[in-house]
């Protein structure tokens, strides 16, 4: 029973860590129909800002608050600067970011040298519960994902700018027609996705230590977890992120690690080949 | 006074227009006659048969490995650069050809030329058949995005897969392979290895260009640059992709046997996400949708990379990035477009016409 536990908030808490990821992955694809590759640089990024707060002596969560905004910032910036010119063109997007990750990449790589930095957990310790110990920040993680995911809803389906955001995803032209300015909103998304990210990265940290690649490993299962899900609206990604998530947790209980692995990316693309719509194919939010 | 002016202001307007046409026809005619593509070709293969002669030993093992990474950019810019497939996973067929070669090498004691490097390329046809198959064909089209994907992410389970089976050496890959061999003679790193791999390139060069230059290639540069009306024509859309994408996987499974036997080993890198990439890179710098573009970017980019590798090995790779982002930008079309026109990447396909249209009586 006890054992049983553990696993299920060990699969739990891995799901949510994906969900957090896929959260910005999904609403750019989905939004801005740009697959974004350096998506896992922007988590790196949220992940070096959070180590550099704490080495330099600042509380951690100075540095977990700061990581959203500053990589939000970069994100609009950037979009402004070069995402813009690939909107008509998805594969020269992806090679284009592709091409902006491998610089955040090598340059952070530059910067810590190739170790793996350890950041400690803002929120230590366990939660005990009868004789079951459970992970505090990683419990943590859980609250927060659930809080962002919920944050997300409501500012895409409560709020006019999630409803400009939404008008322009749908019909840009006619978003233009009707006084939207695309470009503002299209930056104010991919920002927004960016900022995501950033916080992602901020909060596995403390779990994945850092290193260059921390990004690059999450980049695929992103990509992975929003075509399941299926492009276009706001839950599909997150259902896909789920499934990967917990697929990809799961299966190591059941079977070897390597098998587990592998059969996870197998599943998902043969799921998508015979609907490619994803999970959930309505519009939605 | 003011309609007149505008009159002549659209009369002088006519008349530019009509010499700025008859200059711009005349240099298409002029470049028409003069063709740059096979200049470069020839300057190519020239430096290349050279290279050997003026370089040192150690040089000279790094020239090779450039042309078998050569061999595996034409691969992915037949796929791409021809046919308007994403292929974000052509290691996959280069390193498992590899993996094929070593164990074969390793656990039969197969070295024979004519048996490893047509059991690679059969290895890496195979694969590509089977991914290929699985992503491209289909009752309804597959869309880009999704086979862009579905390749990279075979590649990514492939180079997980690579890392922990045991079988294939986990981590390490497998080491020290047991050298290329025909008769008694073994291929061992040096001139002999580099004019053997040197002459299959020129080989499979030349079966490219055949290929893209036929009413096949012309089909496919239909797909590349509108699917839907391709396959409105008639044509099996589908069918041709999954044939390219064969054919690709072909050429890179005979790259991989070769890099796998010229370096000694293999390790999981060479299926993964890093080498797919690294091919990419190639192409888009050389000049995707023409075959010597490929070369051309395979040689800049490891060369520089050589040479930058040693002083500035850690802002290399930015560097790197920041270049392949100005090309993606400002020169989608690759270097090579600095030299070659339009018109000339192009080209014209099919037999050639018996007499010149233009050469009237």
């Amino acid at each position: 029973m006890a054992n049983a536990f553990v696993a299920a908030f060990e699969i739990l808490s891995f799901g949510a860590i994906i969900v957090l990821i896929v959260l910005g992955l999904g609403i750019i694809a989905s939004m801005m129909g740009i697959f974004n590759f350096a998506q896992g640089e922007f988590v790196l990024l949220g992940a070096y800002i959070t180590y550099l707060a704490y080495a330099k002596g600042l509380p951690i969560w100075a540095g977990m608050v700061a990581a959203p905004v500053v990589v939000g910032a970069l994100g609009f910036v950037l979009e402004a600067l070069i995402i813009r010119r690939f909107y008509a063109a998805p594969i020269v997007a992806m090679l284009g970011t592709y091409a902006l990750g491998l610089i955040i990449r090598e340059s952070v790589r530059g910067l810590i040298g190739g170790f793996y930095l350890t950041v400690p957990e803002p929120i230590g310790g366990s939660i005990d519960i009868g004789a079951m110990h459970i992970s505090a920040w990683r419990f943590t993680i859980i609250v927060i994902t659930l809080l962002v995911m919920a944050g997300c809803y409501l500012l895409l389906s409560r709020t006019s700018f999630g409803l400009r955001m939404r008008a322009t995803l749908e019909n840009p032209s006619l978003a233009r027609a009707s006084g939207i300015s695309t470009p503002l909103m299209y930056g104010a998304t991919f920002a927004f996705g960016s900022a995501l990210a950033g916080l992602a990265g901020a909060l596995i940290v403390p779990v994945f230590s850092l290193y260059a690649d921390l990004g690059l490993r999450f980049l695929i299962q992103g990509f992975v977890a929003v075509m399941v899900g299926g492009v276009g609206s706001f839950i599909g990604p997150v259902a896909g992120a789920g499934v990967i998530g917990t697929l990809s947790a799961a299966l190591p209980w059941v079977m070897a690690p390597v098998v587990a692995d592998v059969l996870v990316f197998v599943l998902a693309i043969v799921f998508i080949k015979f609907r490619p719509q994803g999970l959930i194919a309505g519009k939605g939010v | 006074m003011g309609a007149a002016k505008q009159a002549v202001h659209a009369d002088a307007g006519g008349e530019i227009d009509v010499s700025v046409v008859e200059r711009t026809a005349a240099a298409g005619r002029a470049t028409a006659e003069r063709k740059i593509l096979p200049i470069v070709e020839g300057v190519v293969l020239v430096a290349a048969l050279l290279a050997p002669l003026v370089l040192q030993d150690y040089l000279t093992v790094f020239a090779t490995r450039v042309i078998i990474l050569a061999l595996f950019a034409l691969s992915f810019d037949l796929v791409w650069g021809y046919a308007g497939i994403m292929s974000f996973g052509q290691a996959l067929f280069f390193g498992s050809a590899g993996y094929g070669v070593a164990l074969l090498a390793r656990d039969l004691d197969i070295t024979n030329i004519f048996l490893v490097l047509p059991a690679g390329t059969l290895i890496g046809l195979t694969f590509a058949l089977l991914l290929g198959g699985f992503l491209l064909l289909g009752r309804h089209p597959s869309s880009v995005i999704f086979v862009s994907l579905g390749t990279l992410t075979g590649s990514y389970a492939a180079d997980r897969l690579a890392r922990g089976w045991y079988y294939l050496g986990g981590q390490n890959g497998i080491p020290s392979i047991a050298p290329m061999s025909l008769g008694g003679y073994d291929f061992t790193e040096g001139p002999a290895f580099y004019y053997l791999v040197l002459g299959i390139l020129v080989v499979v060069y030349l079966l490219c260009r055949f290929l893209v230059r036929s009413q096949f290639g012309l089909a496919l540069a239909g797909l590349r640059e509108n699917e839907q009306r391709i396959a409105f024509f008639g044509y099996k859309a589908q069918h041709l992709k999954a044939i390219i994408f064969t054919i690709g996987g072909a050429i890179a499974g005979l790259a991989g046997s070769l890099y796998a036997f010229h370096e000694g080993f293999v390790w999981p890198n060479m299926v993964g996400v890093v080498v797919s990439t690294q091919v990419v890179l190639y192409v888009l710098f050389g000049g995707s949708g023409t075959l010597i573009g490929a070369v051309i970017g395979t040689v800049i980019v490891e060369g520089v990379s050589f040479w930058l590798s040693d002083n500035y090995r850690d802002i290399w790779p930015i560097i790197l990035g920041l270049l392949l982002l100005l090309v993606i930008l400002f020169r989608p079309l690759g270097l090579i477009s600095f030299v070659l026109g339009e018109r000339e990447r192009v080209g014209s396909f099919g037999a050639k016409p018996k007499e010149k249209r233009n050469a009237a009586p």
